[in-house]
């Protein structure tokens, strides 16, 4: 399971922990209603974290403890109210929930994310049929997103954010909906990824995945805890 | 723009791959046109107006082309919002993925004004064909604005389509010649459907509504391109 991908990441060597994404101090509130039932819900109260090149970095924390929302503010999704984030331009975005055209095929979104990140044909074709291979769902691509179960989605949801090699990738809860198998396989590329450079900030909800992880931040109350 | 091209033609195959979008394509039409133009005549005969029985046809067809158009904008952003910004983030950005889906929403509000424009041609032949081909395009840009603005600003999709057909329906029954007392002066359409009630009567249209067509239609775009911005921005 030759991974082409990867391989040329390593090709880049390690960055020797140089800080890929340094958030400090953020925080979010949502104000729900309109007024006089105007309510303020503060989420996150000064989180700060902070991930090296070459690691493998959890999020962890309850349900609604704010970890979506901090990847979402990281990625640019979402306004921050206060704080500082420093991320590379060339960053790899997983969202927990797959964003993608039910319409359009799997190799269609690969045709419209290698437009969007920059790659020309060949970087494209090599990418794509490294990361086909990695998380073996080639058999799909002339299929539409609205055919695929949900785990098939979730593996190109994955691999739309690997495509172009990020310095930073960001997964949030990438796992959801991949059997046994495809799990133990995606924490593979990940190590693989890990280990050829790439800074890696994963959101779960799962202590269980602790001895996986270099380090581990706790969300909790809106602030973090290491 | 160049960039922009193969973007919109993925966005335009993701609406036309949809079987029961491509039945309305040809069935609304159809239906305005044959069974709409009618009923809009019965009820400006009701509302004290003077639409005649071939300026209502005639304006049926912009009527299609404007209800088609309208929805297939506003779920334009409504089904695709999440992917859209993912695009945007991934380095395409905002204006790209905004310019991409305004080639994209004209290209099938072209698609739908020539599918009502021969409809109407087949059904009772037009006196001025270009003005009568100009003014249903007018009518699909307008509400390519008014779906693409309601797209941006109102997530649920059910509440969101209802609001185009509650626009779309003041709009078409408040319209030039459909009351006798002009209950609403200023609907976004009134220049376009003098326009086509000219054109489908054999006649010509005055300058000022050629030009209050155009500038309602360019405004209309402009909101259009700003709605798709808006749906696709990023909070870097």
């Amino acid at each position: 399971m030759a991974a082409s991908a990867a391989a040329d990441i390593e090709d880049a060597g390690r960055a020797g922990g140089v800080a890929v994404l340094r958030v400090e101090a953020v925080e979010k509130s949502f104000h729900r209603g309109i007024w006089p039932m105007r309510r303020t819900i503060e989420v996150l109260k000064g989180a700060s974290l902070e991930v090296r090149a070459g690691e493998l970095v959890g999020l962890v924390g309850e349900n609604g403890s704010g970890k979506s929302t901090l990847m979402q503010i990281v990625v640019g999704l979402l306004k921050r109210d206060a704080g500082d984030v420093q991320r590379p331009e060339r960053l790899g975005y997983c969202p927990q929930v797959p964003m993608l055209w039910d319409k359009l095929t799997v190799d269609e979104h690969f045709e419209l994310f290698a437009r969007a990140y920059g790659l020309d044909d060949a970087q494209r074709d090599r990418s794509v049929a490294g990361l086909l291979e990695e998380l073996q769902f080639g058999k799909y691509r002339g299929y539409r997103i609205e055919e695929l179960s949900g785990g098939t989605r979730q593996k190109l949801n994955l691999a739309l954010s690997l495509m172009h090699e990020p310095e930073l990738l960001l997964l949030d809860e990438p796992y959801s909906g991949f059997d046994w198998e495809t799990y133990l396989r995606f924490w593979e590329m990940s190590q693989r990824r890990r280990d050829a450079g790439m800074g890696i900030l994963i959101v779960s909800h799962l202590l269980a995945e602790r001895e996986r992880l270099d380090r581990m931040y706790e969300l909790s109350e809106g602030r973090i805890e290491t | 723009m160049s960039e922009a091209l193969p973007i919109s033609t993925a966005f335009v195959r993701e609406h036309l791959r949809a079987p029961l979008t491509l039945a309305l394509l040809v069935a609304i039409p159809v239906f305005f046109v044959l069974i709409f133009a009618s009923v809009l005549g019965d009820f400006a005969e009701a509302l004290g107006g003077t639409l005649a029985s071939q300026s209502a046809t005639a304006i049926s067809a912009g009527w299609a082309a404007a209800f088609l158009s309208g929805t297939l904008a506003f779920f334009q952003i409504s089904s695709s919002r999440g992917a859209d910004r993912r695009l945007a983030l991934a380095g395409l950005g905002p204006v790209r993925v905004a310019l991409s889906r305004i080639v994209a929403a004209l290209a099938i509000g072209l698609t739908v004004s020539a599918v009502a424009f021969l409809t109407l041609w087949i059904r009772s032949g037009i006196g001025h064909p270009f003005h009568a081909a100009v003014a249903i395009f007018t009518f699909a840009a307008i509400y390519i604005g008014i779906g693409a603005l309601i797209g941006a600003f109102v997530k649920g999709q059910l509440e969101g389509s209802l609001l185009v057909v509650l626009i779309f329906s003041v709009d078409a029954f408040s319209g030039p010649q459909m009351t006798s007392n002009g209950l609403v002066a200023v609907t976004p359409t009134r220049n376009a459907a003098n326009l086509l009630i000219a054109a489908g009567g054999g006649q010509g249209s005055p300058g000022g509504d050629w030009i209050g067509a155009a500038a309602v239609a360019l405004a209309a775009l402009a909101v259009a391109l700003a709605a798709f911005w808006f749906a696709a921005r990023t909070r870097l």
